[in-house]
């Protein structure tokens, strides 16, 4: 029983790293915690369900259709909202990407309903490994995460715009003095966030139920697993994703199954008392 | 006719003091609070399981309230606001799954009923007006205390903790000291503002308390000016009307069900939000300030 929970804890925990990616990269470039992140999620599972069951598309098409939709929504968010708030304190931005929240959680809402929606998924017969349960769903989720993630690292380490990315998030006024275009970075980073979103959307999607809440429930684990690893470190959001899908498949071992989505909450409040710059992040003194 | 507009005076007294309670948290403090419905439906079920009823009742959900925002606002005392705010999620989300899951206490999704009314000894006929003057009374209280403390020299270093929180602390100002009694004394308010919207509905359950208090909160304080508590309770007034009046557009537009009008209805108050934020950051009335020549010139020596 352990071992399942702990191998579903890590599958959970590799969904969990690519909107907690998403989340550090937006933190890093932009300075404030997009609190509009699990809208955004909700968003990309609609998208890929109209593709899917609206329009008929197979599954793989409309992952990628959702992904490329979501890049779209999280540029028009930074273009009509984000930009032109660059300048004022990050709280403003963050009620903004609050704003934001209820706009992408509603107009979803208002075209969809609130009912249960799934995506069009053949139910196969999970295998058997060593006494371990595995759904198709659960190796599709990890492999393709494991595939973005080693893409990220290239391209955060080992491409002109990775390395843009990094300069404007350590110093952007520096990074300017280079001739790097601050705006057209940001853009391309908010567009990186959306497609990961849009992905872990529709991995979210592959097993269970869409309705309006769907990232808003995982916003909570998320954001504990970008504090966890230190807002801003990308390899920090990764393993803290590791961490939280851990915990919260384990937790059901000692709490009531309901209380799964407090676990992250927990984690949090532990962190912020003990060690508020995250377990992987640098201590930096700003007050 | 008459009934319907009491009935939305009174979600207007409620809105505004949630406001009121923002407005000391965020447009005071600086301290952004995305769990109001956590608070709010604090307030609420305190009153509903109070063993005493009226206003003993409401003074608990107030003490409720005030200990929660304090507990969340000493965690994160030392930390970047940001962290505070995303506690206040969690802390949302824990009251909810409690007030869904712990049905020995709270009766689950099914919630609680007879919530006794303050107003309970009136003919029946007088009830909604008088709950009306209640809550009015109730919202003018905290509306001379908030507007004393934001005058006093509380208010002020509050406002200099949130403009620059470095230069305030080399004052000398006890920077999370002010942001936790802020943090508390905003909780109670919004909290008194859920007791009363459990006396007034006199049933609560769990669906009542959802994003849609925080955000109409927020979009109140935006609209209204942070930091003006009278800007605030015109904007929580105007803006609640603005919305309450889409309700008659489902006869206008056929294809407008309840749930899209709801949801329709927040999506503008996102936008609004976001709008205003980029347009008229002070809102409909700044935050009132002495200007230097308001004081009396320095005379010379």
């Amino acid at each position: 029983m352990p071992a399942q929970l702990a191998f579903s804890g890590l599958v959970t925990g590799l969904i969990l790293a690519l909107p907690a990616l998403a989340l550090t990269l937006t933190f890093g470039i932009a300075r404030f915690p997009n609190f509009a992140l699990g809208a955004m999620v909700t968003t990309g599972a609609y998208l890929a369900w109209a593709a899917n069951v609206l329009a008929g598309l197979p599954l793989l098409e409309a992952a990628v259709l959702a992904a490329l939709g979501l890049a779209l929504v999280a540029m028009a968010l930074d273009a009509c909202a984000f930009r032109w708030l660059r300048e004022r304190d990050g709280m403003t931005l963050m009620v903004a990407s609050i704003g934001l929240s209820f706009v992408l959680e509603n107009a979803c809402r208002f075209a969809f309903g609130n009912d249960a929606r799934s995506l069009a998924v053949e139910v196969a017969r999970p295998m058997r490994w060593h006494g371990l349960r595995i759904n198709h769903e659960q190796l599709t989720a990890a492999a393709t995460v494991l595939v973005l993630l080693v893409l990220m690292h290239l391209l955060l380490h080992h491409t002109r715009l990775g390395r843009a990315m990094r300069a404007v998030a350590d110093n952007a006024p520096l990074a300017a003095a280079r001739g790097i275009e601050r705006g057209r970075i940001v853009s391309l980073t908010w567009a990186i966030a959306g497609a990961l979103a849009g992905v872990a959307a529709v991995l979210i999607a592959l097993d269970r139920a869409i309705d309006p809440l769907l990232g808003w429930n995982f916003q909570i684990p998320v954001f504990a697993a970008a504090i966890l690893g230190g807002l801003g470190s990308p390899v920090g959001a990764v393993l803290g994703a590791l961490l939280i899908g851990l915990a919260e498949e384990l937790s059901a071992l000692v709490l009531p199954t309901q209380y799964r989505q407090a676990v992250g909450f927990g984690i949090i409040l532990l962190l912020l008392l003990l060690r508020p710059h995250g377990l992987f992040g640098r201590a930096v003194i700003r007050r | 006719m008459i009934a319907y507009l009491i009935t939305i005076a009174t979600l207007v007294a409620l809105a505004s003091l949630v406001g009121l309670g923002l407005n000391l948290q965020w447009g005071l403090a600086g301290l952004a609070n995305f769990g109001i419905a956590g608070f709010y439906a604090v307030g609420a079920y305190t009153v509903a399981l109070s063993p005493v009823p009226g206003v003993p009742a409401l003074g608990l959900a107030m003490l409720a309230c005030l200990g929660l925002g304090a507990l969340l606002a000493l965690l994160t005392a030392r930390l970047e606001a940001e962290y505070l705010a995303i506690i206040t999620i969690g802390f949302a989300e824990v009251v909810r799954l409690v007030s869904l899951n712990e049905g020995w206490l709270t009766n689950g999704a099914l919630g609680l009923a007879d919530v006794p009314s303050p107003v309970g000894f009136l003919p029946a006929g007088w009830q909604p007006l008088g709950f009306l003057g209640f809550a009015l009374g109730m919202l003018l209280a905290s509306f001379a205390v908030l507007e004393v403390l934001a005058r006093s020299p509380f208010g002020r270093a509050l406002r200099a903790v949130r403009d620059d929180d470095v230069v305030a602390a080399t004052l000398g100002k006890d920077v999370g000291g002010l942001r936790v009694r802020a943090f508390a004394l905003g909780g109670a308010v919004i909290g008194l503002a859920g007791g009363l919207h459990a006396q007034f509905l006199s049933y609560i359950d769990p669906s009542q308390f959802t994003s849609i208090v925080t955000a109409y909160a927020f979009m109140a304080v935006i609209a209204g000016g942070r930091g003006s508590n009278l800007g605030l309770i015109l904007g929580a007034g105007s803006i609640f009307l603005l919305l309450e009046s889409t309700r008659f557009l489902k006869d206008v537009i056929p294809l407008l069900d309840g749930t899209r009008l709801a949801a329709l209805r927040l999506m503008l108050v996102g936008a609004g939000i976001v709008l205003l934020l980029i347009l008229r950051p002070d809102g409909l009335m700044a935050e009132p300030r002495r200007l230097s020549r308001q004081l009396s010139p320095l005379k010379e020596p």
